[in-house]
């Protein structure tokens, strides 16, 4: 049951991460928005349930496409800052802004619908809707699913196609890609669509296993942020591995302690990821996938 | 080929080249010589898109093309090796010369890479191996056969024998000739090795302080007496 919750938590985690990731190799942005946008897929998929009686499962490929708008849109806000050769200081600080403004639309978005459904939609949960199989709860399957369909797509895109190694060039190295005529503006641009896609899609899954509310995905950025960092900023496999690791950390973690001194410790979740993304950048500042292993084995071997 | 006409460019505030004037050959080598800080990279890099000009023309094919970003150059046939980072360190060495031709069709770039192939065939036991493992000489050649995927008509090579072997460097100039006279390339070299690069060169141009010193066929500029002197070090000029 634990473990259940732990693993669901850990696909959504890395579904948002991998967005984080890509889109800080490609134009260096730490996005703090990153969390809202998962929100901003949480309450077009409450809308589409109560206004047209779809199935949150079966809007996951609108939201798709409404993430993959709200990343373009950011982009395309944060560009003259980009053009201007912005420090990330400053990229942070706009998307912080962009944070902020999700977060009042959002908050003015559920007084909306909760005038148009008759009822509040501050908070909400999706879990009654979900089904059962062999005991286990859908969100475990569905979201295991999405991972694995995301991480094929991914790896046909990246290795099998043009474009995809165009992509992975231009994430390397910018300026030499652009000398081997590759549109890096194009790459850049598809990494955020992606981004914003696979937030929205995490969104619609989110409040299948917690109650959302306008303000979650302030609370989530911690652990994206965390995820993305432990696993490594300049790897997107980084995004998986970090998404794991802080995923299944931060619910086992907590649910022991909480089971050993009382559920007040619950609160205190995402100290377990900050906790676990300090240490990881006291000991391998470039995070798990920055580490060269191949050193460390000689090191091992030789001491 | 490509003529250049009173070009000021630098980066940011900074500007490195003044009222540049020259006039790069078809089917020819031309190399860029003189101390550090003159001025030469800085001039590949303009030519090619990746600095700030602040006036000048760079006429190429009848064109001005001193505003066109250097992807679109890439696809007027201009290449650019740069001296360091000129190879994708985690992509495969196939999947380098694959990208180079990115611009290109498919069947265009197997052509392509076979011929890079032949002309550097050290590549073909390496092709499943990341950029980032191979050799500094093995690295060159990747680099340099990625520029002949590119089929380029212009090519641009910034010290490409950096850091190499006196052996190794002389396997790169004679790999620059076979490129000319094999491919019928238009070379614009920039080398510390100044008296090697003349000597397989047609023309040359002189570089101090981002002005063009002197110019003229690579056989006067090695005869030039500021020359000599420069590459014997006996002054800054």
């Amino acid at each position: 049951m634990i473990l259940e919750g732990a693993i669901i938590y850990s696909n959504l985690l890395v579904l948002l991460a991998l967005g984080l990731t890509l889109t800080y190799i490609t134009t260096n942005v730490p996005n703090f928005a990153q969390g809202s946008y998962a929100i901003v897929g949480s309450y077009v998929a409450l809308t589409l349930l109560k206004l047209f009686d779809i199935n949150p499962y079966l809007s996951l490929p609108v939201l798709f496409v409404v993430g993959a708008v709200v990343g373009l849109i950011t982009y395309l806000a944060l560009k003259p800052l980009l053009k201007r050769g912005a420090s990330v200081e400053i990229l942070m600080i706009a998307t912080l802004a962009i944070d902020l403004i999700l977060l009042g639309a959002i908050g003015a978005y559920s007084e909306i619908l909760s005038q148009i459904v008759g009822s509040t939609q501050a908070k909400f949960v999706f879990a009654n809707l979900d089904f059962t199989l062999f005991g286990f709860k859908g969100i475990l399957f569905v979201s295991t699913f999405v991972i694995i369909l995301l991480l094929i797509g991914l790896y046909l895109l990246l290795y099998k196609t043009k474009f995809g190694i165009a992509l992975r060039a231009s994430m390397e190295n910018p300026s030499l890609a652009q000398t081997m005529g590759i549109d890096v503006e194009k790459t850049r641009l598809f990494s955020w669509i992606l981004s914003g896609a696979l937030a929205c899609v995490a969104g619609g899954l989110l409040p299948f296993m917690q109650e959302i509310v306008p303000s979650t995905g302030d609370l989530i950025i911690i652990s994206i942020f965390a995820a993305s960092i432990v696993g490594g900023l300049r790897h997107i496999s980084g995004a998986l591995i970090g998404g794991y690791i802080i995923g299944l950390s931060e619910s086992l973690i907590t649910y022991y302690l909480s089971q050993a001194f009382g559920t007040g410790f619950l609160v205190y979740g995402k100290v377990i990821s900050l906790i676990i993304m300090i240490l990881t950048l006291l000991i391998a500042p470039y995070g798990i996938t920055g580490v060269d292993w191949r050193k460390v084995k000689k090191m091992l071997f030789t001491s | 080929m490509i003529k250049v006409k009173n070009l000021n460019a630098g980066y940011g505030k900074l500007q490195i080249l003044f009222d540049v004037n020259a006039k790069i050959e078809k089917g020819k080598i031309t190399t860029v010589v003189g101390p550090n800080g003159s001025g030469k990279s800085t001039f590949l890099k303009t030519l090619f898109g990746l600095t700030k000009i602040y006036s000048g023309e760079i006429i190429f094919k009848d064109k001005n093309i001193a505003k066109v970003p250097p992807h679109q150059k890439a696809r007027m046939k201009i290449a650019y090796l740069p001296q360091t980072n000129n190879v994708f360190a985690n992509l495969t060495v196939e999947e380098n010369l694959k990208i180079a031709g990115y611009v290109l069709d498919k069947d265009k770039v197997k052509e392509r890479i076979e011929i890079a192939l032949n002309v550097f065939p050290e590549l073909k036991d390496v092709l499943k191996r990341k950029a980032g493992t191979l050799s500094g000489g093995q690295r060159q050649f990747l680099a340099m056969g990625m520029a002949l995927v590119r089929d380029a008509e212009v090519l641009m090579l910034d010290e490409p024998t950096a850091q190499l072997s006196p052996k190794l460097a002389e396997v790169i100039f004679e790999k620059i000739i076979e490129m000319r006279d094999e491919f019928g390339l238009t070379i614009l070299l920039v080398e510390q090795n100044a008296k090697r690069a003349l000597e397989i060169s047609d023309n040359g141009y002189m570089f101090v302080s981002g002005r063009v010193a002197f110019e003229g066929t690579a056989e006067e500029l090695l005869n030039h007496e500021k020359f000599k002197e420069y590459s014997l070090g006996i002054t800054a000029i």
